[in-house]
């Protein structure tokens, strides 16, 4: 067992309710920098609601949010965005006026800062910061596999590829906090294990990786870690061996017959 | 492999400028020359209204912008533009001095003022906002009339300082409208292929993805207000110039939705042709139906139907021609 | 003390009273923008040029222009006119109605145009004065000066939005447009007709303002612009009443006659329109869904 590292992103006692619906109820959860954290549940676990407070897109009544070290409660979604802490959505966000690079771009954006005079004139620095946009755009779009798609409009890209796309825009940047929303959802088989080349390769010693999948055999794969929710109550947590053997989930599982 | 992706848009970016003046735009091009050569061919009246046709045309761009890359509708855009008249009119009128001094204070005020009034309007959205830009036109011709002691009132000013001195002030007219509308439909241009054009079209088509990426709602709003309101401060600015004459008279509610009806004529296009046509439209159907001016109002209102109309139906003709074409 | 009682009976009683009055107009006029916002998500830009087209009617009507009716028989002519207006207006907006809002109400401006290029094309641009028979009296009532024109206008309002509530309490049709308010989808799902609902939201919404309208003109005389002026105001109690409730367009009708009242009076009557566009920026900021509504908050 190694220290508790720092780069750890934290959620303590979180609860959050709609209108006396309780969506998440008190939890606590760990997400360590250089494991890839799965996220199950069945549908209605709460767990894009989790992702959406961990994002600052829901404040939550009760609970703190911190990362590495430092609290994130009360920070709005662009300023935690600024943190590095970046996600994919369960329902593909592309900007349909855009093309598939320009939308890969959209993640790299935040590290560049050029004035609004470069953006109505050629000059240099605006120049070189699009090239840049471009080419880091380029190598995430290549690394998923979709090198020839960067000059298509997104709509032109079957929903399995535009998902792939939204990732691609998600990790171009250097996150160093990664939640992904059901990233295979609309995958076929090879995009399916393209993606999990690319996410194995990407669970560095400093990224936090947390996945929200329904798809049970990407998720035991290459998750290090799982934590299963249902009702907005955490269920279990552990290896994939031990939450496969753990008769709670076997229960929710097979109780239910979703997924 | 890679390798070579990775100089595409390096090679690309160098040559954008160039390649946007040539391949991608050729008609554009070809456009602008027949332009500067209108007046040779045109008489007097008519290279006078060609110049208002351009002036209202940067009018339309600053609609069409704020659809765009604001996903709003503004039907109170005469405010911007007449903040560009008078302060064109007035530092002319008043203080003798040019557009040199004239035309940078009313693209600042422009933008001061979309951002001001962005400010209290950026929880708003759709209808909403329409209904407050609704009233921001109603405000108008009010606050004209009652500042008579700097905006001449019912009378309006008249603007007569050249810019250049080589050229016939009627030519100067006409150049400087052309050349402003160029150059709004360049910079406008250019913005699409930035980071900030990107950030914009995102925050209107998914706020919560450009919130999730760093860009906050409220920014999206209050830099396109104010680019659009600069904008419509330069339409303004061009109008007072080319047309001469600043009065409560081309700032009224109606012409409001005039700009609205060209923004819709031209499909909200952003390129110059399209602006153009709109631009068109909103000066010649008064122009030319001058002799009766209740078929004015007429004539827009069946035109705004008519291209909405169209452009619902006609995708839906398409294919049921193309449907039927395949069956047959 | 006394001296700032007698200023508030002599002024700000009077001024009061008399925005109450303009209000329920301003509140009739609200009330049809609601009706047709409420189940459509249209904002119907052309009801203001549409109820003083037909307020020009019941003049050219009833004053020999175009015939020489009674003003009864010319006043239900006029109506039926605003009636059959509404009802060619969505007929041909309504393919867009459901594909976007912003759309069809863009579309609702080429039909305020239209109308108002009519009115001038057979009125003319003059000034007219249309005459009601409206009971002319006055009474003090503890130092306040009611006249018949103020219990006509409140006795109406009264009697309308009564008439309006029950239809919409008691009537299938009311019970249909409550329900597609509410959540279209699950309405239509439920085998209700939307489009026979939003005729009805838009027949409704004309009948309430040819009475809005013929209730404007005799405090001021009849033009073009006359009633498409007042509907500026009707648009801000709409705003300020959250656009979505019938009850808010009530209470912010009243509030916005009152509130230009006492600016005109006290500060300025020269920059009412600017006041207005203050007033419904300062609502919608701490009011976004309208006076009657709690902010709550919102789900992504």
């Amino acid at each position: 067992m190694t220290e508790p590292q720092t780069n750890t992103l934290r959620g303590e006692g979180i609860s959050l309710s709609f209108g006396g619906i309780k969506v998440l109820k008190d939890l606590d959860v760990e997400f360590r920098a250089g494991e890839i954290t799965g996220l199950i549940g069945p549908n209605g676990a709460g767990k894009t609601s989790l992702f959406n407070c961990l994002t600052g897109a829901y404040t939550p009544q009760k609970g703190n949010i911190g990362y590495a070290g430092n609290s994130l409660n009360g920070l709005p979604p662009s300023m935690r965005a600024a943190k590095g802490i970046v996600r994919s959505f369960q329902h593909v966000a592309l900007c349909p006026d855009l093309t598939v690079r320009e939308n890969v771009m959209i993640g790299v954006a935040r590290n560049h800062h050029s004035g609004w005079l470069n953006a109505f004139l050629p000059l240099p620095r605006g120049q070189r910061e699009w090239a840049a946009m471009a080419q880091d755009a380029n190598r995430a779009l290549a690394d998923l596999g979709l090198a020839e798609m960067g000059d298509l409009m997104p709509d032109a890209l079957p929903p399995g590829m535009q998902r792939l796309v939204e990732i691609a825009r998600a990790i171009v940047g250097n996150p160093s906090v990664l939640l992904l929303d059901e990233p295979a959802a609309g995958l076929n088989n090879s995009e399916t294990s393209d993606l999990m080349a690319v996410l194995r390769e990407l669970a560095s010693n400093d990224l936090v990786l947390v996945v929200v999948e329904h798809d049970m055999d990407l998720v035991m794969s290459i998750c290090d870690r799982i934590y299963v929710l249902n009702f907005g109550e955490l269920v279990a947590d552990g290896t994939p061996k031990e939450v496969r053997e753990n008769p709670n989930v076997v229960r929710i599982y097979l109780g239910s017959d979703d997924d | 492999m890679s390798d070579t992706f990775g100089q595409r848009p390096a090679n690309a970016s160098e040559t954008s400028m160039l390649k946007q003046l040539t391949s991608g735009s050729l008609p554009t091009l070809a456009l602008i020359i027949a332009l500067a050569f209108l007046p040779a061919m045109l008489g007097g009246s008519w290279t006078f209204t060609m110049g208002l046709c351009f002036a209202n045309s940067i009018g339309v761009l600053a609609v069409s912008l704020l659809v765009r890359y604001g996903g709003e509708v503004s039907i109170g855009h005469t405010f911007f533009t007449a903040l560009g008249a008078y302060s064109v009119g007035v530092l002319d009128a008043k203080y003798g001095l040019s557009l040199f001094a004239s035309l940078p204070l009313a693209l600042l005020l422009g933008v001061a003022f979309g951002v001001i009034f962005a400010w209290p309007s950026r929880n708003l959205s759709g209808i909403y906002l329409a209904v407050t830009t609704l009233a921001l036109a109603l405000a108008v011709p009010e606050i004209i009339n009652n500042l008579g002691g700097i905006t001449g009132g019912y009378e309006g000013l008249y603007v007569s300082t050249p810019i250049v001195s080589f050229l016939e002030m009627s030519m100067q007219r006409y150049y400087f409208a052309l050349l402003m509308l160029v150059v709004a439909t360049y910079l406008v241009a250019r913005l699409r292929k930035s980071r900030q054009g990107m950030l914009l079209l995102l925050a209107k088509t998914h706020s919560a993805a450009a919130d999730a990426f760093g860009t906050r709602r409220v920014w999206a709003r209050i830099s396109i207000m104010g680019i659009s309101g600069g904008i419509g401060a330069l339409c303004g600015a061009t109008l007072a110039f080319s047309g001469s004459t600043v009065s409560p008279g081309g700032f009224t509610f109606s012409q409001a939705i005039f700009l609205l009806v060209g923004s819709v004529v031209g499909f909200y296009g952003l390129s110059l042709p399209r602006v153009l046509l709109g631009g068109a439209f909103v000066t010649l159907v008064p122009h030319l139906l001058s002799a009766s001016g209740a078929w004015i109002p007429v004539f827009y209102g069946i035109a705004l139907l008519s291209m909405i109309l169209i452009g619902h139906h006609l995708p839906r003709i398409r294919k049921a021609m193309k449907l039927r074409k395949e069956a047959g | 003390m006394s001296a700032f009682l007698n200023t508030l009976a002599r002024d700000l009683f009077p001024l009061v009273w008399s925005g109450m009055i303009v209000g329920c107009l301003y509140a009739l006029g609200a009330l049809g923008l609601v009706m047709i916002f409420k189940c459509s998500k249209v904002v119907n830009f052309s009801h203001g040029n549409v109820a003083g087209f037909t307020a020009f009617l019941v003049y050219g009507l009833s004053s020999g222009v175009l015939m020489s009716l009674s003003w009864g028989a010319a006043t239900l002519l006029a109506m039926l006119c605003a009636v059959a207006i509404a009802f060619l207006i969505y007929s041909i907006i309504s393919p867009l109605v459901f594909e976007s809002d912003l759309t069809s109400t863009i579309a609702t401006l080429g039909f305020g145009l239209i109308t108002q290029g009519a009115t001038l094309l057979i009125f003319g641009p003059d000034i007219v004065s249309l005459d009601l028979p409206i009971p002319r009296f006055a009474v003090s009532v503890l130092g306040l000066f009611v006249t018949g024109y103020d219990l006509t206008v409140l006795a109406v309002t009264v009697i309308t939005i009564g008439a309006l509530f029950f239809v919409i309490d008691f009537t299938k049709l009311g019970i249909a447009f409550r329900a597609i308010s509410e959540n279209p989808f699950a309405a239509e799902v439920c085998g209700l007709n939307l489009r026979s609902v939003h005729y009805f939201a838009w027949i409704t919404a004309a009948i309430l303002g040819v009475i809005g309208a013929l209730l404007i003109v005799p405090t001021t005389f009849l033009s073009v612009t006359t009633v498409s002026t007042f509907m500026l105001q009707a648009f801000a109690a709409a705003v300020i009443g959250g656009f979505a409730s019938l009850p808010g367009s009530l209470v912010g009708g009243v509030l916005i006659g009152v509130l230009m009242n006492l600016f005109a009076f006290y500060v300025s009557p020269e920059y009412s329109s600017t006041f207005l566009l203050g007033i419904i920026l300062v609502a919608l900021n701490i009011f976004p869904n309208g006076i009657l509504e709690k902010v709550g908050g919102s789900r992504v």
